[in-house]
């Protein structure tokens, strides 16, 4: 501050002391020179100066410099740190400029064609990449999500605590948690909306064809018989789902217990028109006849939930068998209701009906419903990400490939910077800034960006059927879609802006005199930068790699091992209308056709037995007091099993092994009333020894086990082994029908077992499963990954090549007066070859060594969702290791070949 | 009325660039508004007030010849614009014209 009531300032007084000593703060000068805007700055740091000298000379030097930095901090105010805009730099836009930069950069895109192409295909690769990862993502978030109400459309999950395990599913047979003896949606539901406020619809569905006892069932109309897949839905179904119902009418569409909803492709089948269809008849299973009430559209692939038909909820309870306990309950909340408020006073109401002895506690939580086809799974309880994992680890994927492809556009632009430096520093000298020069390297870096868009647009449109196959998707070409044109630009903007980034801040951040001198050299730090980026290229490829070895042998593991029993050249199908009544007869019948060899039944399918008994999930109607099954000095064990009832032949059609006793004989009278089979692991868990003998009961029936079984895989690899518990039933009314049929007649087999059922069972129509065929369904996301994760590698490691093809290019490039030298000194192709690749060699294997530890815990962690699986050995990352090494070299090689065979005079000449 | 505001002190600032003529420049001006008003004012206030008076076209400025005092540095002279002398005299005009309005004996409130 300057002081007050002074004298008139004396502006030329005595000399000024000596500099050293008077001079202001030089920290503060700096900081004025480095915010002050240049135009403002000699005006402003005069003024400071002269005020400065004017206090010293009034208050002394201690107060001058204290005023002296308060101004100079006081000056920091936006007037002082605002640039004045240039008349001549700043602007790329104006037009002349501009159209020399576009001209620059087309030359040199066409000079140097194959460092263009290497971009500009490096880039393609990674954008369509980058694309299609988009559109499946999109596609995957979008399904379950189309409904009108999907901002207050929840559905339950329950959790059972209890036994020190924690098990969660969205699977609610809600009468079954309420403790309601009456199976009518209607009762509970009301109840419910009475007493937890803010639920204003509910609805159950349950799915008619999903294991353990579901199938596709059939429908008759007139002559007209076919099976559909269908599911059972309460009355409020079509009101709260948006599902378009395009005949009949929504409100009433399930609203008795005789009325069926059913799809525009079953509509068409049988009447012709959706609206002829109104208000017809159609019989169920031979056995049931529903009213159609209305017609729906067929539910889009965005539904997680695909159903032919839809038959009342009450119908399913009062006059059929269970297809599952997949019971989905979903509830539609009123706007203003506190989703946790109403999970609470759910619970409370939950905890007011159920048992208070019960050792499980199960609670009720409520998610989106749109949120339930991503968020599958659960972790102690809380719905967690399921196949959110998948869609988190293809977009890092996507972004690793683009990665790749911008850091080879960075490698070969830094690499050519040299002949582009004296561009550079013509350039500085003429005058341009260094901001003019980075916008004209990104506008470069965008041009090639722009070029790859193209490219990969256009390979987007050709390989998008391919893309489907691959991930069992329909998605349809995106150019209609408004925002496929954002994310267009913005790719291509983002793309240009990252390859770009580092040649336009390194070139022009390079100084003109060292340029034009010819001193100007690589140092380390950009050779080091260059050489980091190939590793982390090579990392990130050799991660993919070894991914895809691990997920491809772990496939081929699963579909491929001894699961303990043979499936090959076995068929099965349902049992249903006469079969299970006329079974001996179709059983001799078939024996004595041609193609057939064995023929038995079983209550489950072999391959996937879904039902267990007696397990701790919270179910009462699998866990009624742990007392299905019992056996001699049981004790207080609980064994969760999987029971089936199966024919006198079912071990020799699976050609199953009999480790201890026997197998099932009709030479034994009492087999069909008193025998039962184990398998091993049933034994270890049961805690008994020599089993044989004891006596064993399931349900009503008591026996004695007369064998044990060796462990069989009863279900997909990712369970272990179950215990089992088989007995002979020849007479249960539901289950399937195997058939092996003699290796090579297959065409003869089916045939003769078609028109056998035709005659036996002519109110169904004929319908088989290949039991490897439906073995290998188990795993088809699996498969997916395995196809996905190939064509990433593949992608990965190409344009990784591209690039190193690149800079042994450029080096080779560089080197050639060396080479020529080396060669009239009297080296051989050989040794020069060895020259050139030694030193990418030994970043190949840097890379493979930070990526094998990477790839190796991800994907521990992977083969962790597999009961049965591969070892991690040496042999997978070695083979990676090889393929990455083996590929690199061999590209380098070839560059390095070409530039060693020149003859030595022409390349020395040249200088 | 089409009128560009002037602050108070803007205002005294342009009067005093007008009364300096050739000597008006940032350490200048603050210290004749110190001596002439007693107030406590520093220097980046004047140039920020300066910086607004020649955006709104009431002054301009041209760079002068160097000091010894300011380390061999030119200095930036202002001279007030056609303009600005309009606005000050259009306000003094104002003033007066008020103050010919008030009765005689001012009423003071509380006396």
């Amino acid at each position: 501050m300057i002081a007050r009531n002074r004298q008139q300032p004396v502006v030329n007084g005595p000399a000024a002391p000596s500099r050293t000593t008077l001079s202001p703060p030089g920290w503060a000068t700096r900081l004025l020179r480095w915010y002050c805007a240049p135009h403002l700055l000699e005006e402003v740091q005069g003024d400071l100066q002269e005020e400065f000298e004017f206090q010293v000379r009034l208050a002394g030097v201690a107060k001058a410099r204290r005023d002296y930095i308060r101004n100079v901090i006081g000056f920091i105010k936006p007037f002082a740190l605002k640039r004045k805009k240039s008349p001549y730099t700043t602007n790329i836009f104006r037009m002349n400029m501009f159209n020399h930069y576009a001209t620059v950069a087309i030359r040199q895109v066409i000079r140097q064609k194959t460092f263009s192409a290497i971009n500009v295909i490096g880039l393609a690769l990674g954008m369509t990449c980058c694309l299609f990862i988009y559109l499946w993502v999109r596609d995957e978030k979008s399904v379950d999500n189309f409904h009108a109400n999907k901002k207050n459309l929840y559905i339950l999950y329950q959790t059972v605590a209890g036994n020190g395990q924690v098990n969660s599913s969205y699977s609610t047979p809600f009468n079954m948690i309420f403790n309601f003896s009456d199976q009518k949606a209607t009762s509970t539901f009301e109840e419910i909306k009475r007493v937890v406020p803010g639920v204003l619809q509910t609805s159950a569905y349950m799915t008619g064809y999903e294991l353990p006892w579901g199938h596709p069932e059939t429908f008759q109309v007139g002559e007209k018989v076919q099976k559909f897949n269908g599911s059972r839905a309460s009355s409020d179904f079509f009101t709260m789902f948006s599902y378009p119902v395009i005949a009949g009418d929504a409100a009433t569409a399930l609203h008795d217990i005789s009325s069926i909803a059913i799809s525009r492709t079953m509509a068409e089948f049988f009447f012709r028109t959706p609206q002829e269809a109104i208000g017809k008849n159609v019989r169920f299973e031979n056995r049931l006849d529903f009213v159609v009430n209305a017609v729906y559209e067929n539910p889009t692939p965005q539904s997680s939930w695909q159903f032919e038909f839809l038959l009342n909820w009450d119908a399913q309870i009062t006059q059929m068998n269970l297809p599952s306990h997949l019971i989905f309950t979903t509830f539609l909340l009123d706007e203003s209701a506190d989703p946790r408020q109403v999970e609470e006073n759910l619970n409370r109401y939950l905890t007011s009906r159920s048992d208070p002895k019960s050792p499980e506690k199960v609670t009720l939580g409520l998610r989106l419903f749109g949120d339930q086809y991503l968020y599958s799974s659960f972790v102690y309880g809380k719905p967690a990400a399921g196949r959110m994992v998948y869609i988190r680890i293809f977009t890092g994927v996507a972004v690793f490939i683009l990665i790749i492809a911008c850091i080879n556009f960075m490698n070969l632009a830094t690499a050519r910077s040299m002949k582009r430096a004296k561009e550079v520093g013509v350039r500085k000298v003429v005058g341009s800034s260094r901001r003019t020069l980075i916008t004209q390297f990104f506008g470069e870096s965008i041009l090639l960006s722009f070029l790859a868009l193209v490219v990969s647009a256009i390979l987007m449109q050709l390989l998008l059927p391919s893309f489907n196959i691959l991930t069992g998707k329909h998605i349809t070409s995106p150019l209609t879609l408004p925002e496929y044109w954002i994310v267009l630009p913005a790719l291509m903007l983002i793309t240009g802006l990252i390859a770009g980034s580092y040649p336009a801040l390194y070139l022009s951040s390079l100084k003109p005199v060292s340029i034009l001198k010819g001193t100007l050299r690589f140092t380390s730090g950009a050779t080091w930068f260059r050489k980091g980026l190939v590793c982390f290229q090579f990392s990130l490829s050799i991660i993919l790699l070894i991914a895809t070895i691990v997920i491809f042998s772990q496939t081929h593991f699963v579909r491929h091992t001894s699961l303990g029993y043979d499936r090959d050249d076995v068929i099965y199908l349902q049992i249903e209308g006469e079969l299970n009544t006329k079974y001996s007869y179709l059983k001799e019948r078939a024996l004595k056709m041609p193609g057939i060899a064995m023929v038995d039944r079983s209550t489950e399918a072999p391959h996937a037995m879904g039902f267990v008994v007696d397990e701790k999930d919270g179910f009462s109607e699998t866990n009624t007091g742990d007392d299905a099954i019992q056996w001699e000095g049981k004790g207080n064990t609980s064994v969760g099993f999987k029971p089936a009832s199966v024919g006198f032949d079912f071990i020799d059609i699976l050609k199953l092994k009999v480790v201890e006793g026997r197998g099932f004989s009709r030479a034994f009278a009492t087999d069909s009333a008193d025998a039962f089979m184990i398998n091993e692991e049933a034994v270890r868990q049961m805690g008994i020894k020599d089993p044989v003998g004891k006596w064993i009961s399931a349900w009503q029936k008591k026996g004695h086990i007369i064998g044990v079984l060796k462990d069989y895989h009863v279900s997909s690899l990712r369970e272990p082994i179950k215990p089992l518990i088989v007995d002979v039933k020849e007479y249960e009314y539901f289950g399937v029908i195997m058939v092996r049929l003699e290796p090579g007649k297959t065409t003869e087999g089916l045939a003769s077992l078609e028109s056998l059922c035709r005659e036996i069972n002519p109110n169904y129509p004929f319908v088989f499963q290949f039991m490897d065929q439906e073995y290998d369904k188990l795993y088809r996301s699996e498969q997916v990954i395995t196809r996905i994760t190939n064509t990433f590698a593949a992608l990965g490691i190409l344009i990784s090549c591209l690039g190193l093809l690149g800079l042994a290019m450029f080096t080779a490039e560089q080197r050639t007066r060396e080479i020529g030298i080396r060669k009239v000194l009297g080296a051989t192709v050989g040794n020069i070859v060895n020259l050139l690749s030694k030193e990418f060699a030994v970043l190949v294997v840097i890379s493979f060594l930070i990526a094998a530890p990477v790839a190796g815990y991800f994907m521990n962690r992977w083969l962790q969702g597999f009961a049965y699986r591969i070892d991690l050995s040496w042999w997978i990352f070695a083979t990676a290791g090889m393929m990455a090494l083996a590929l690199a070299w061999l590209v380098i090689a070839t560059q390095a070949f070409q530039s060693a065979v020149v003859n030595p005079a022409k390349s020395l000449r040249s200088e | 009325m089409k009128r560009v505001y002037l602050g108070e002190f803007e205002e005294i600032v342009l009067l005093l660039v007008a009364m300096l003529g050739e000597e008006s420049y940032g350490v200048k001006i603050t210290h004749e508004i110190i001596t002439q008003t007693n107030r406590e004012v520093r220097l980046n206030q004047v140039h920020s007030s300066l910086h607004r008076l020649e955006e709104k076209g009431m002054i301009t400025s041209r760079m002068g010849d160097p000091t010894a005092e300011r380390g061999g540095r030119r200095k930036r002279i202002f001279t007030i614009t056609a303009y600005g002398r309009a606005t000050l005299e259009e306000m003094k005009a104002l003033r007066i014209h008020l103050w010919n309005l008030l009765p005689p004996t001012l009423n003071i409130a509380g006396v």
